[in-house]
C-alpha cells in the first residue's frame, strides 16, 4: 500500500510543476493542479475502501517511516501512517480540494494570477494531506505550520488591496501565538515521552497526569490558534479578505478543522490528564455559543460563515472534551461537506450580486434555482434539520454531552444550536426571498454548480452513515437517541421560526432598526464583536505600535547616529587622506619631473652641435684634469 | 751664458710643447676644415719631436723613438690623404668647406 505516499506528494509535486513558471505559463498550467488533486482522491477513495471495514482503533492497516534528519542520538523521522482516522480525513480534504479546484476554474478565471492562485492551493492540500497521514507529532507540526504559511498567501491573495494586506498578516500573527505554544509543548512531550512518535506518545508511554496537563494544554493552544477558538478567534472572520473559494477549502473545510485534528489524535494524552478535557470542552462551548451569536449580527455574507466556522469548529471541541472522539470527528467530517458547500455557494452568490452585504441581497431564490437548492441544502445541514448531514453529527454531540452527565454544557450546546439556526434563516431570507435589489441576476457557470451539487448530495445523504462511521473508527456504533433528536430538532425549528418571523415575513426590504434599538446594549456589544478587536488592539496592537514607535526613535537617534558619526569621522579621515595625496604624493611625483625638465633644459644649452665647442669642453676638462693630479701631487 | 750651449732635452720639449699649443689653438679656432687638418698635423709633429727627442735623451742605442716616428709620419701622411679626400668630397656635396656648417647631427 505504499501509493499512500503518493497522496500527499501529487499536489507537492504540483506546486513544484506550478512554482518556477513564469506567471504566463503558470496561468495556462492550472489543469496541473485539477489533475494531482483529482488523482490523489482517486488514491485516497482507493485507500479508504482497502482499509473499510475498519473497526480497530488506533491499528495501522499502513505504516512506514524513514529517517530524515539525526541530530546526536536523536533520530526525527518522518512516516505515512494509514489508519482508519487517516484514512476518512483523506477522503474528505481530497474530496472538497478537487471541489474547490474545479470550482474555481470558474470562479477565478478572470484573474491574472490564477496560476499562482493554484501553486499555493496545491501546495496547502499536500501540507494538509501530510498532516494526515503524518505518523509523529513533529511532521504534523511542520506540516502544519506550511499550511499555516499557504493560508497567509491566500489570505492576502488580493494584496493590491489594503484590507486583504493586514487581514492576511493578523491571521499569521494570531495562529503563531497559538503555533508558539504547540512548539513549547512539542518540547516538554519530548523531554517527557521521550519521542514524538504517535506510536510511543499515545500508546506505550504512561504519562502522569502534571505533565499530561502541561502537553495536552500547550497543544490544545496550538490548536485554538489555528482552529479559532475563542479567545484567539479574531482572525478567522478578517481572513474572508481572501478569494472565496480558498476560504472554502482552508477557512471551512480543512485548516481550521487542523486543530481539531491535532487534539482528536492527541487525546490519550488529554484523557491521562482529565483537567485538560474539561477545559477543551468550556473553550468549545464558550466559542459554539459566541460565535452564533456574533454570526447572527453580521451583514457581510462571509463573515456570517466565517463566524459559523468558528462556532461549529467550537462545538467539535465540546465533543473532544466530552471524550467522545466519534462525535467531534464526525461533525468534523460532516461540517467539513457542508460548510465548504456554503462558502461555495456564497461566492456564487457574491458574484451574481456584485456586493457581500446581505443587506443590498434579495430574491436569488427565482433567478438562480440551482444554487438556491444547493444553499438551502447547506443551510439546513449547518441548522441541523432532519435528515440532512449536520443533523447527525451535531446529535451526536448532544447525546455524548448527555450520557456524560454534563448538563450544563448541554445547555448551552443547545443555545448554540438554537442561535445557529436563527442565523442561517436571517441568512437565508435576507439573500433568497425578499424583493430584487441587484439587477442582472445569473445562475453561475457549469464548473461552478458541478462541485457544489457533489457538495450537497454528500451533505444530504452523508447523515446515514453515522452508525458505521462510528464502527468504522473502532467504535460502537448506534442511532441517535430519539429524545434527545426530538429536543434539538424541536430547539433548531424554533430557531428557524424566529428567524423567518424576524427577516422572512415580509416582501418589501426589511429594516431591522426598531429591533436593534429594542436590544441596545446587547447589539452594540455583539457589533463591536464583543470588543475582542478592540482588546487586542488597545493592550496589545497599540503597546506594541508605541513599543514599535519607541524603537524606532531610538534606531533613528541612537543607532544611525553612530552609524553616520562614524561615516563623518571617516569621511574627514578620507579627506584629510586626499589633501596629502594631492600636495605631497603627487607634488614629490611631479617635482621630480619638474626638476628633470629643468635640468634637461639647462643641460640642453650645451649640446650646441659645434664640434669645435666639444673639443673646447674636451680640452677644458684634460687641463682640469691634469691640474687636480698636478695639485694632488699624482 | 753662451748662446752655444749644448741643446738639451728641456728645449726640445718646449718646442713640442709650443707646437702643439699652436696646433690646438688652430684645431679649435679656424673656421675652414682644411686649416683644421693642418693643425692637427701640427700637433702631430709636435709628438714626432716629444718622440725623437725623448729616445735620443733616454735611450740612444736602440733608436726606438725615431722608428716610432718615421711610423708616425707614414701613417700622417696617409691620414692626411684620406682627410683632404673627405674635404673634397665634402666641399662637393655642399659648396663649403666651413666647420660651422656641419652641425647634423646633433641631438
Amino acid at each position: 500500500m505504499s501509493y499512500v505516499i503518493a497522496i500527499p506528494l501529487l499536489p507537492a509535486i504540483a506546486f513544484a510543476v506550478l512554482g518556477p513558471l513564469s506567471n504566463r505559463a503558470r496561468n495556462k498550467a492550472v489543469w496541473v493542479s485539477v489533475a494531482a488533486v483529482a488523482s490523489a482522491l482517486v488514491l485516497s477513495l482507493i485507500a479508504f475502501v482497502q482499509v473499510w471495514p475498519g473497526g480497530h482503533e488506533g491499528e495501522a492497516a499502513y505504516h512506514a517511516s524513514v529517517t530524515f534528519a539525526s541530530i546526536g542520538s536523536v533520530y526525527l523521522g518522518v512516516g505515512v501512517l494509514l489508519d482508519s482516522v487517516s484514512a476518512v480525513m483523506l477522503v474528505v480534504v481530497t474530496l472538497v480540494a478537487t471541489a474547490v479546484m474545479v470550482y474555481s476554474l470558474g470562479y477565478m478565471h478572470r484573474d491574472a494570477r490564477i496560476g499562482w492562485y493554484y501553486a499555493v492551493l496545491s501546495l496547502f492540500t499536500a501540507a494538509m494531506l501530510m498532516l494526515v497521514v503524518s505518523d509523529n507529532f513533529l511532521q504534523l507540526y511542520m506540516a502544519w505550520e506550511v499550511m499555516g504559511l499557504c493560508s497567509y498567501l491566500l489570505i492576502g491573495f488580493w494584496h493590491e488591496q489594503v484590507a486583504p494586506r493586514k487581514a492576511s498578516l493578523k491571521a499569521f500573527l494570531t495562529t503563531r501565538v497559538g503555533d508558539v505554544g504547540f512548539a513549547i509543548g512539542l518540547a516538554v512531550m519530548y523531554a517527557t515521552a521521550g519521542s514524538f512518535d504517535f506510536a510511543v506518545v499515545l500508546h506505550d508511554f504512561q504519562w502522569a497526569p502534571a505533565t499530561a496537563t502541561a502537553v495536552a494544554l500547550l497543544l490544545l493552544f496550538g490548536a485554538m490558534g489555528k482552529s479559532a477558538q475563542v479567545p484567539l478567534h479574531v482572525w478567522l472572520p478578517d481572513a474572508m479578505a481572501g478569494p472565496t473559494p480558498a476560504s472554502a477549502l482552508i477557512h471551512a473545510a480543512t485548516m481550521v478543522a487542523a486543530g481539531v485534528f491535532l487534539v482528536a489524535r492527541a487525546l490519550p494524552i488529554f484523557e491521562a490528564s482529565g483537567i485538560a478535557l474539561t477545559i477543551t470542552m468550556v473553550i468549545g462551548v464558550v466559542t459554539a455559543l459566541l460565535g452564533g451569536l456574533l454570526a447572527a449580527v453580521q451583514h457581510d455574507i462571509k463573515k456570517v460563515l466565517a463566524y459559523s466556522t468558528i462556532s461549529q469548529l467550537g462545538y467539535m471541541f465540546v465533543a473532544l472534551g466530552a471524550g467522545g472522539l466519534v462525535a467531534g470527528f464526525y461533525h468534523l467530517v460532516t461540517h467539513a461537506f457542508f460548510k465548504s458547500l456554503l462558502f461555495l455557494g456564497a461566492g456564487v452568490i457574491i458574484h451574481a450580486a456584485h456586493t457581500q452585504d446581505m443587506r443590498e441581497m434579495g430574491g436569488l431564490a427565482k433567478k438562480m434555482p440551482v444554487t438556491t437548492v444547493t444553499f438551502t441544502i447547506g443551510s439546513l445541514a449547518l441548522a441541523g434539520i432532519f435528515p440532512f448531514s449536520g443533523f447527525w453529527s451535531k446529535d451526536e454531540i448532544l447525546t455524548v454531552l448527555w450520557h456524560g452527565e454534563h448538563y450544563i454544557v448541554f445547555a448551552l450546546a443547545l443555545a448554540a444550536a438554537f442561535v445557529t439556526a436563527v442565523y442561517v434563516a436571517r441568512l437565508w431570507f435576507r439573500v433568497f426571498t425578499g424583493p430584487e435589489q441587484t439587477s442582472e441576476l445569473k445562475e453561475a457557470h457549469i464548473e461552478m454548480l458541478v462541485p457544489m451539487g457533489v457538495l450537497a448530495a454528500i451533505s444530504a445523504v452523508i447523515g446515514f452513515g453515522s452508525p458505521y462511521f462510528a464502527q468504522f473508527l473502532g467504535h460502537e456504533g448506534q442511532w441517535p437517541d430519539a429524545a434527545i433528536a426530538l429536543t434539538s430538532t424541536a430547539v433548531a425549528g424554533l430557531g428557524l421560526a424566529l428567524g423567518w418571523w424576524v427577516y422572512g415575513r415580509r416582501t418589501r426590504v426589511i429594516n431591522t432598526r426598531p429591533l436593534k434599538q429594542r436590544f441596545a446594549v446587547v447589539y452594540d456589544a455583539l457589533s463591536l464583536k464583543l470588543y475582542f478587536d478592540l482588546t487586542y488592539d488597545y493592550f496589545i496592537v497599540k503597546q506594541f505600535s508605541r513599543l514599535a514607535g519607541a524603537l524606532a526613535t531610538f534606531d533613528r537617534v541612537v543607532v544611525d547616529g553612530i552609524v553616520n558619526g562614524a561615516g563623518a569621522v571617516w569621511r574627514a579621515g578620507a579627506e584629510v587622506g586626499s589633501l596629502l595625496d594631492i600636495h605631497v604624493i603627487d607634488g614629490a611625483v611631479n617635482g621630480t619631473a619638474t626638476i628633470v625638465k629643468a635640468a634637461g633644459a639647462r643641460v640642453r644649452r650645451l649640446q650646441v652641435g659645434r664640434i669645435q665647442a666639444y673639443q673646447g669642453l674636451m680640452v677644458g676638462a684634460l687641463v682640469l684634469l691634469m691640474l687636480w693630479f698636478v695639485v694632488k701631487g699624482a | 751664458m753662451t748662446l752655444l750651449q749644448p741643446v738639451g732635452a728641456l728645449s726640445f720639449m718646449t718646442l713640442a710643447a709650443v707646437l702643439f699649443s699652436l696646433g690646438l689653438y688652430g684645431a679649435l679656432s679656424r673656421k675652414s676644415t682644411v686649416m683644421v687638418l693642418m693643425s692637427l698635423e701640427l700637433m702631430a709633429n709636435a709628438i714626432n719631436i716629444n718622440l725623437v727627442a725623448l729616445s735620443r735623451f733616454s735611450a740612444p742605442a736602440e733608436m726606438t723613438g725615431q722608428i716610432f716616428a718615421v711610423f708616425s709620419m707614414v701613417v700622417s701622411a696617409a691620414e692626411i690623404g684620406l682627410g683632404l679626400a673627405l674635404v673634397l668630397a665634402l666641399y662637393r656635396q655642399r659648396k663649403t668647406v666651413e666647420v660651422d656648417a656641419m652641425q647634423e647631427l646633433k641631438g
